[in-house]
């Protein structure tokens, strides 16, 4: 692993679902520290492209790079790259019968190797980070969404990843809570950390985003800064795109 | 304003057996046979049963009662079978061994697999010793003349060591990626479960002997517990696989994204959620498997039924069917109970911080 080259370089990939044709030869480039925002309609293969980074799912055709590293079919290579490239679900996906902090400690002692009093020190960082630190010891299940969603991003940090995917980290939550989350990942940015987020909250991809990438029936339409791509949208799928996100 | 907590509770009860007429009329007629039933039972097997060892056949029917005299006179043969009479202390003192494992290892401090393993070893090493003798001065006895209650305990703790982790495999192979591998699996429980455990039990004690090189048959009693095991696997995989849909496919996911490795994933995630769900139904198989032992009887052994039957053949003890049969279904009966106490328990146990969901 290359730490210089690109943190993800995405070549013509392809993906079928059977006979559907899911992802049509997506081309994507994220340097290191870099922000991406994916929005695009339902179905348009966001999650998909995200998925295949680390192979979630697999890919039919193209290459993926991983920091100079091209995933095939080698485990061990993949397992790699899990380690390094991190993942906070729509659906929080916490592990319900371990506490707060063992959700956290676990990846780091049994993929890492870690210590668990390192692990546990570490734990306790990031949920200092996300500001729940005083629920280590809670189960997941007597959490709010927002809260759990938080203990989500510690525990893909707790791995120390070089990249962090998220899937609609908000789209699960009640209103209230989605400004919790996304003032987390604001800050996570603001620190450098390499994402790629697929998010229909606009404001987080003017805020924070380099760029916004729009997908639309398994191909990227268009990929610029969120100044010009709010302002200045080229293509017209676009544009009725954002009207209907903007609309109301 | 609230009414205190004792004549709401009041209230409550009268509404439900005193609501109308005819419930009050159920609840007292209901009442008034289980009382009935209860005072029968107690007149025969206490206030007018016969105890002391020296009762007969003619002093119990005097009395009125149960005669538990068989008992009394009879119990070592209902105990250990044919086991020889000087050497029964062995047996005993197995099967106390057994018991003392079992409850160790449902300790929740006892759940690592180290401990587990190692307490399980050393039990097993100590049954055996005792029960198949042959060093340490002890004298051989051979598997055919076990009986009674430890080899009811062997047998059950045998099948379900074997078992379960044949079950656990097979329910793992059953959901592989490849689709060969997960199809062979399912036809494997697939036949297991369409065939009896007789035939099963039969095929090992008898058949299987002329299938096998010779150095693979081993004693009878192995090849029946195996064939018990195989029984209990193929039901208790199809339960461990329910468990598996119960749980959400992000789960495995999560613990992928995070670089849990296959055996990770399943050891630490798949398999505690998947035996969380699935828990009612495992106690209830192993309270089934503890129930068939009692027909490894067909193939020759005396396990504690079968024992039990012979406590009464003899032609002064032929009347005392019922006292024996009682005694016995008392011993089942705190196997039984106690297990499915001790499930409840775990399920209490594991609820805990899964009020939400
Ligand atoms: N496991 C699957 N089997 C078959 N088709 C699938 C599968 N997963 C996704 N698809 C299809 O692939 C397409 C892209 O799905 P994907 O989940 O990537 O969309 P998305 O852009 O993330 O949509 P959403 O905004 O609803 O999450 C959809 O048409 C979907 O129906
Ligand atoms: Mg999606």
């Amino acid at each position: 692993m290359d730490l210089t080259a690109p943190a993800i370089e995405l070549t013509d990939l392809d993906k079928f679902y059977g006979t559907f044709h899911a992802l049509k030869g997506i081309s994507l480039t994220v340097a290191k520290g870099e922000k991406v925002v994916v929005c695009g309609p339902s179905g348009s293969g966001k999650s998909t492209m995200i998925r295949c980074i680390n192979q979630l799912e697999e890919h039919d055709g193209g290459t993926i790079r991983v920091f100079g590293t091209t995933l095939d079919d080698n485990v061990g290579l993949i397992d790699e790259i899990r380690r390094e490239v991190g993942m906070v679900f729509q659906q929080f996906n916490l592990f319900p019968h371990m506490t707060v902090l063992e959700n956290c400690t676990l990846a780091p002692m049994l993929v890492r190797k870690t210590s668990r009093a390192d692990a546990e020190a570490t734990a306790m960082r990031y949920l200092e980070k996300v500001r729940i630190p005083d629920q280590a010891q809670k189960y997941p299940g007597q959490l709010s969404g927002g809260q759990q969603q938080r203990v989500a991003i510690a525990r893909a940090l707790c791995m120390q990843p070089e990249i962090l995917l998220f899937d609609e980290p908000t789209s699960a939550l009640d209103p209230e809570m989605i400004a919790e989350v996304l003032d987390v990942m604001v800050t996570l940015a603001q620190e450098g950390m390499t994402m790629i987020c697929v998010t229909h909250e606009m404001g987080f991809a003017r805020k924070v985003a380099d760029r916004v990438v729009f997908m639309d029936k398994g191909e990227i339409i268009e990929e610029a800064p969120p100044e010009d791509f709010f302002g200045n949208p080229k293509s017209d799928r676009t544009r009725l795109f954002l009207s209907q996100v903007l609309g109301h | 304003m609230t009414a205190p907590a004792g004549s709401a509770r009041l209230r409550r009860l009268r509404k439900a057996y005193f609501g109308s007429p005819l419930s009050a009329l159920m609840t007292l007629l209901s009442a008034a046979i289980l009382g009935f039933i209860l005072w029968k039972l107690l007149d025969w097997g206490l206030i007018h049963a016969t105890f002391d060892a020296s009762g007969t056949q003619e002093t119990c029917a005097a009395k009125g009662g149960a005669c538990w005299s068989v008992i009394a006179t009879r119990w070592r043969v209902i105990l250990f079978g044919i086991y020889p009479y000087e050497e029964q202390w062995r047996p005993a003192l197995a099967c106390l061994v057994v018991a003392g494992v079992i409850v160790l290892s449902c300790l929740p401090r006892m759940w690592s697999f180290g401990k587990l393993a190692l307490t399980w070893t050393i039990g097993t090493i100590v049954f055996y010793t005792l029960m198949r003798g042959g060093i340490l001065g002890l004298a051989s006895v051979n598997e055919q003349q076990w009986g009674g209650l430890p080899l009811t305990l062997f047998v059950f703790v045998a099948t379900g060591i074997i078992g379960m982790p044949l079950a656990i495999g097979l329910a793992l192979l059953r959901r592989s990626d490849y689709p060969v591998i997960a199809r062979v699996s399912g036809w494997i429980i697939d036949t297991i479960r369409s065939l009896p455990l007789l035939s099963i039990l039969f095929t090992c004690a008898i058949v299987l002997p002329f299938m096998l090189p010779g150095f693979l048959i081993g004693e009878k009693l192995y090849r029946v517990v195996f064939g018990a095991a195989l029984f209990f696997a193929a039901y208790q995989a199809e339960i461990i696989r329910g468990g598996f849909q119960g749980i959400p496919k992000g789960q495995e996911e999560a613990a992928k994204a995070l670089g849990l490795s296959y055996w990770q994933r399943m050891g630490r995630i798949v398999l505690p959620q998947a035996f969380r769900l699935a828990l009612p139904a495992t106690i209830n198989q192993f309270v089934i498997a503890f129930m068939e032992t009692s027909l490894i009887v067909v193939v020759g052994f005396m396990e504690l039924l079968a024992a039990g039957n012979t406590a009464f053949k003899t032609g002064e003890w032929k009347f005392a069917y019922a006292e024996v049969y009682v005694f016995i279904a008392a011993i089942y009966f705190a196997f039984v109970f106690g297990l499915s106490r001790y499930g409840a328990y775990l399920e209490a146990r594991m609820n805990v911080g899964h009020r939400k969901d």
